[in-house]
């Protein structure tokens, strides 16, 4: 709870602070959307913060985006791809993109962020070369595949609970078992710590860390898809472009240590609503103009980052 | 416990959901072009105009890319605008973002259409002609034929890309054919032009010169370069002027950008293929209040106000010139 | 001439200094003994201005330098040479003399004053090369003299020597005590600091006594007996520290054969131990000792050779024949310092008392606290993080993470650096329990008091090679010095 609690306080206030200058921010509809996008970059955020957890990093999540939300509709509408085998097919590539990150990285011993920047560009790359550099999308087929985002659990006549939430909901649980009750888990934060002392303990280290790549992969595949059914319209150029930043802010705000071995499930997907809570006051508030939103999102980010390297270092002594 | 905690919070944010009402404030009117340029900086001048003469509020928003621009009318939405004018990037995969657009607050769609969808109006030229008519200047420029290399931000819209496909087949000779699609990189080849490439920047200007500069490197025998977004004009000349090359090969040019209209009063740009942005704009806020204020009957039978595309060559590139400037003074 | 007086200083912890003193006069050589984590290293790098003590005062010449930096220290004449040489091998001998304070003239590095002067403080030290050899060409001792013509070069009026002796040969350390009576004649101090009773002893004026982060005492030429210094390292008689009992040995536990490490791929190091052995290897720093370990655990595989039948490739195989390892580096390679001591205590054995893919909590719990009775670790409880543990705690949650497996080898290097006295008599209470219990034991250490106090039989390291092999019956001082530093025939 103390791991978070500082972030969950953020949360908070920014959610009083912005109901109380935005007119429209406790509308059903607004409400909505801010559960739908924390969802999707929540994902992304879980997913990133595995990495993070064992001390690496991973660049290329905004590319496996672009892969996943362009490859499946052009399987789909340009190849009569079945939805089902374009999504087994998405997911399948997405892993492997997880265990060829996680083989260059421990076994040929480059940086992951070496490795991770050449995904960077490779998947967004070949993106653009088999779609032609063309936008992809379901056009106003394939409603029911699209429900999976753009349904609602309705509550009550004016308000549902996003399809996209309920999934962030149940990715998260089952992130949080496996980091704080699987053996797995325990090893992550391990090697994440000291990587050579895990090994030392009989650790696997290799294969660890080649899973977190895997997990982060497909979590952004999972988005990736999520944010194409959402918008329907993708384009090879700039679909996902920055979205891996979005996610290691989301899971630095959430309490995940860039040196690797700490984070919390619960404390990333705080951190990934704070950033949408932040875009959506920029938006509501009229003084604040839009265009200084990086402005806005990168100071709260700074100001958080210090605030919790302050608290550590008085807890330290 | 803890998820129980936040659980709760979450959730019990939600019992006010709802409580916010619209407070007492003039009309809202927004207008979400598909990216930044000069070309939507004039457009946005005829809302703002409209929107005074009206005495609403106007909202003009510029997203990053077509993905955004859903997140930004969704934004306005969650403002509570009373109207919205969208481009839309990518109508065909668009559709459903308007419908839902639409079915909340009036909607109509400047530049480009989205046919399918239940916009009320649609404000703005067909691409395709306006395109076939920049194939005339070429004809004009080059009336011997020859080599001609397309530059463009990006075909991924579909604006641009009938743009370029009504150029094309306006060059090659063929029927007119909106749906037609001619990969990038082949040669089109017609009796006396052939298209040798397009080259794409992602609208990106530094990237356009660049463009131009391969393209001169690449194609010793070049006629014509048609630039056919906005900005890509002036950096053929640019690139052209480094090189010593202009009056050598002939440029062809789209919209108004200054440089542009700089380069055709020097002669150094044959002509360009202007739309009316300024109408699109002040149009598209008048009809939004009329729909919002439940007048319907100022829709046109068949949902289009066509703004015509001119063509504005050496002679009266000036007269252009001095009304845009009025235009955008006040 | 300098003064240190009521020196405290702590580290997340630890209380490494509880309030020392140390005086040093004109031309005086003082030795400054103790065991590891006695507070030695850490009181030199307060009087060179590295660190700041807590508490106390320091003076130099009547000067206060409680709060000095490295460069006011060096200005005050106190220069530190350490035991890991602070010299960049790539650059000429001259460079290195004058690095960082390069004479200049025009904005350009005066070469020739470099050759000058430098020439005149080689010869000060005895060392007879010209200044523009490359460091690396020079030999470790050679390297040593150039560190103190250094500091000579700096004006430094009292030169602190870190274990300068722990990596050289016989004929180098002869040659560095030449270089040190003379700095003593032309007036100049030595702070020498080793573990060499025996050279403390043919050096020193006086030898200053640490332990546990106080002064133990202090002894003149007279009193510098072998058992006296020993005596007041240990605080009590050695042999109450060492308490070893004789039991008959089992079968061979651990059989290395051929064993080339990739430090020493043509050196073959073969070796036995049976159960309920304790086994030493001693040697100097750079020997090769810790390789072997490594080499033998399978965390730096060995380039050829077999541990049993086979080459352990990974610490996981290793484990797997019973094998278990306490590394040097307990911090780095041991413990993860953000994991809470339950945490720790259960890692290496997790996955073999996993449900499914579940940690076994209640399983946990329990080995937990069985093992801090067992071991007596003190922690404020099972969630505290290592981190916050003292040196002595933490190296019995790395046994004790061990002990979860019952290895029936224990390899252990260095296994009571940086531990207080009491830690260090509990860790050898510890080995001699497991030995009768019929593990066998492995250990590499630089204290020869330990060495010789703990092993049964003793494998002297020199260059990568086992240079020979004592019985208790032959132990010594000088015989594990000879087969350190000599060839044998």
């Amino acid at each position: 709870m103390k791991k978070f609690l500082g972030i969950l306080v953020t949360l908070v206030l920014l959610y009083i602070l912005t109901s109380i200058i935005g007119d429209n921010f406790l509308s059903a509809y607004n409400q909505e959307q801010l559960l739908k996008r924390t969802a999707l970059y929540g994902l992304l955020a879980i997913g990133v913060s595995f990495v993070i957890i064992t001390g690496g990093i991973d660049l290329s999540i905004g590319s496996v985006v672009c892969l996943v939300g362009c490859g499946v509709p052009w399987l789909i509408t340009q190849h009569q791809w079945p939805p089902v085998m374009a999504v087994i097919a998405a997911f399948l590539v997405a892993m492997m993109i997880g265990l060829w990150h996680g083989f260059l990285i421990t076994k040929v011993k480059l940086q992951p962020f070496v490795v991770t920047l050449c995904g960077l560009l490779m998947y967004r790359g070949a993106t653009r070369g088999f779609t032609e550099d063309k936008t992809q999308g379901f056009g106003i087929t394939h409603s029911e595949l699209r429900e999976l985002a753009t349904g609602k659990l309705q509550l009550t006549e004016q308000f549902g609970l996003p399809v996209p939430f309920l999934l962030l909901l149940i990715a998260g649980a089952f992130a949080w078992i496996f980091l704080n009750k699987t053996v797995w888990g325990r090893y992550l934060f391990a090697l994440g710590n000291n990587e050579e002392a895990a090994r030392l303990s009989g650790i696997h280290t290799d294969r660890m860390v080649t899973l977190s790549y895997v997990i982060c992969s497909s979590l952004a595949a999972l988005g990736g898809l999520l944010f194409i059914l959402d918008g329907n319209s993708a384009q090879p150029s700039d679909f996902g472009n920055f979205y891996e930043l979005y996610a290691i802010a989301a899971a630095v705000l959430g309490g995940c240590s860039l040196r690797g071995g700490s984070g919390t499930v619960i404390g990333v997907v705080i951190g990934a609503a704070v950033m949408q809570v932040l875009k959506n006051m920029i938006n509501l508030a009229d003084w604040l103009k839009s265009h200084l939103e990086f402005l806005v999102v990168g100071g709260v980010l700074l100001v958080a980052v210090i605030a919790d390297e302050l608290v550590k270092r008085r807890v330290r002594k | 416990m803890k998820i129980v905690i936040i659980t709760a919070v979450f959730l019990g944010t939600f019992l006010f959901t709802g409580c916010g009402e619209k407070k007492d404030q003039p009309e809202t009117y927004a207008l979400v072009p598909p990216s930044v340029s000069n070309f939507w900086e004039i457009c946005r001048k005829g809302g703002a105009d409209a929107a005074v003469e009206l005495g609403v509020e106007f909202e003009f928003v510029t997203p990053e890319s077509i993905t955004d621009q859903k997140v930004k009318v969704e934004d306005l939405l969650s403002k509570g605008v009373q109207g919205i004018a969208i481009a839309p990037g990518d109508p065909a995969n668009q559709t459903g973002l308007i419908n839902d657009v639409a079915s909340r607050v009036p909607l109509v769609t400047v530049d480009t259409d989205a046919p399918e969808s239940q916009r009320k109006v649609f404000i703005g030229i067909d691409n395709y002609e306006a395109g076939w008519l920049a194939g005339d200047l070429v004809r004009e420029a080059a009336p011997e034929g020859g080599e001609v290399v397309i530059f463009i931000g990006n075909i991924s819209q579909l604006n641009s890309r009938q743009r370029r496909q009504g150029l094309i087949d306006n060059l090659v000779g063929r029927e007119k054919d909106s749906s037609r699609y001619d990969v990038p990189g082949e040669v089109v080849k017609g009796d006396r032009y052939s298209i040798l490439d397009t080259l794409l920047d992602g609208v990106d200007a530094p990237k356009a010169k660049a463009n131009a500069a391969d393209a001169l490197t690449k194609h010793q025998n070049l006629s014509v370069m048609v630039g056919l977004f906005d900005y890509n004009a002036g950096q053929i000349l640019e690139e052209l002027k480094q090189a010593n090359k202009v009056g050598e090969i002939q440029i062809v040019s789209f919209d108004e950008h200054a440089n542009t209209l700089a380069g055709i009063k020097e002669g150094s740009i044959y002509g360009t293929v202007v739309q009316n942005p300024y109408q699109y704009g002040y149009q598209a806020v008048k009809m939004l209040h009329r729909l919002s204020e439940g007048d319907h009957s100022a829709i046109p039978e068949n949902g289009v106000i066509e703004i015509p595309a001119r063509i504005i060559k050496k002679d009266h590139v000036e007269e252009f010139q001095r009304d845009l400037e009025t235009k955008l003074a006040n | 001439m300098l003064t240190a007086h009521g020196i405290i200083k702590s580290f997340p912890g630890v209380m490494a200094l509880k309030g020392v003193s140390l005086e040093v006069g004109r031309g005086e050589v003082v030795s400054l003994i103790g065991e590891n984590g006695a507070g030695k290293s850490t009181l030199m790098k307060i009087l060179s201005g590295i660190q700041n003590p807590d508490e106390g005062e320091v003076e130099m010449e009547g000067k206060s330098l409680s709060a000095a930096s490295v460069t006011e220290a060096q200005t005050a004449g106190l220069a530190l040479i350490h035991q890991e040489l602070n010299l960049a091998d790539n650059l000429s001998v001259g460079a290195n003399i004058f690095l960082g304070r390069e004479p200049c003239r025009f904005g350009w590095i005066d070469q020739k004053k470099i050759r000058q002067e430098s020439a005149k403080y080689l010869s000060k030290v005895g060392l007879k090369v010209p200044p523009e050899t490359l460091l690396s060409e020079l030999s470790l001792g050679q390297q040593q003299l150039v560190e103190i013509a250094k500091a000579l070069s700096t004006r430094a009026k009292i030169i602190i020597m870190d274990e300068p002796s722990s990596s050289l040969s016989q004929g180098e350390v002869e040659m560095l005590f030449e270089v040190i009576r003379e700095l003593r004649k032309g007036g100049i101090s030595v702070i020498y600091i080793s573990h060499r009773l025996a050279e403390v002893q043919e050096l020193s004026d006086r030898v200053v006594v640490f332990r546990d982060g106080e002064n133990a005492g202090e002894l003149g030429p007279e009193e510098m007996s072998h058992e006296a210094m020993v005596r007041l390292m240990v605080g009590r008689d050695v042999s109450q520290l060492y308490q070893r009992t004789a039991h008959d040995l089992g079968e061979t536990a651990l059989a290395v054969n051929g064993l080339r490490t990739q430090a020493n791929p043509y050196e073959e190091v073969n070796l036995e131990l049976r159960a309920g052995e304790i086994v030493g290897i001693a040697g100097l720093v750079g020997a090769g000792r810790s390789e072997v370990l490594e080499a033998i655990f399978g965390m730096t595989p060995a380039v050829a050779g077999k541990v049993h039948s086979e080459l352990p490739k990974s610490p996981r195989e290793a484990m797997a024949m019973g094998l278990a390892f306490v590394p040097e580096d307990r911090k780095a390679k041991g413990l993860i310092l953000d994991l809470n001591v339950e945490q720790n205590t259960s890692l290496a054995s997790l996955g073999e008392n996993a449900k499914g893919p579940f940690v076994n909590r209640s399983h946990e719990v329990a080995l937990c606290e069985e093992m801090t009775e067992a071991l007596a670790i003190k922690t404020p409880g099972p969630w505290q993080k290592a981190r916050f543990l003292s040196g002595g705690n933490q190296q019995k949650i790395i046994l004790a993470k061990w002990l979860a497996l019952s290895p029936s080898v224990l390899l252990l290097d260095e296994p009571t650096r940086g531990v207080d006295i009491g830690s260090k008599e509990e860790i050898y209470q510890l080995m001699e329990k497991f030995a009768r219990e019929g593990m066998a034991i492995l250990f590499v250490s630089s204290e020869l008091e330990e060495i010789m106090g703990m092993a049964d039989r003793v494998l002297v390291m020199r260059e990568g090679r086992l240079n020979g092999a004592l019985d208790r019956s032959q132990f010594s001082e000088q015989a594990i010095m000879d087969l350190a530093t000599k060839t044998q025939s």
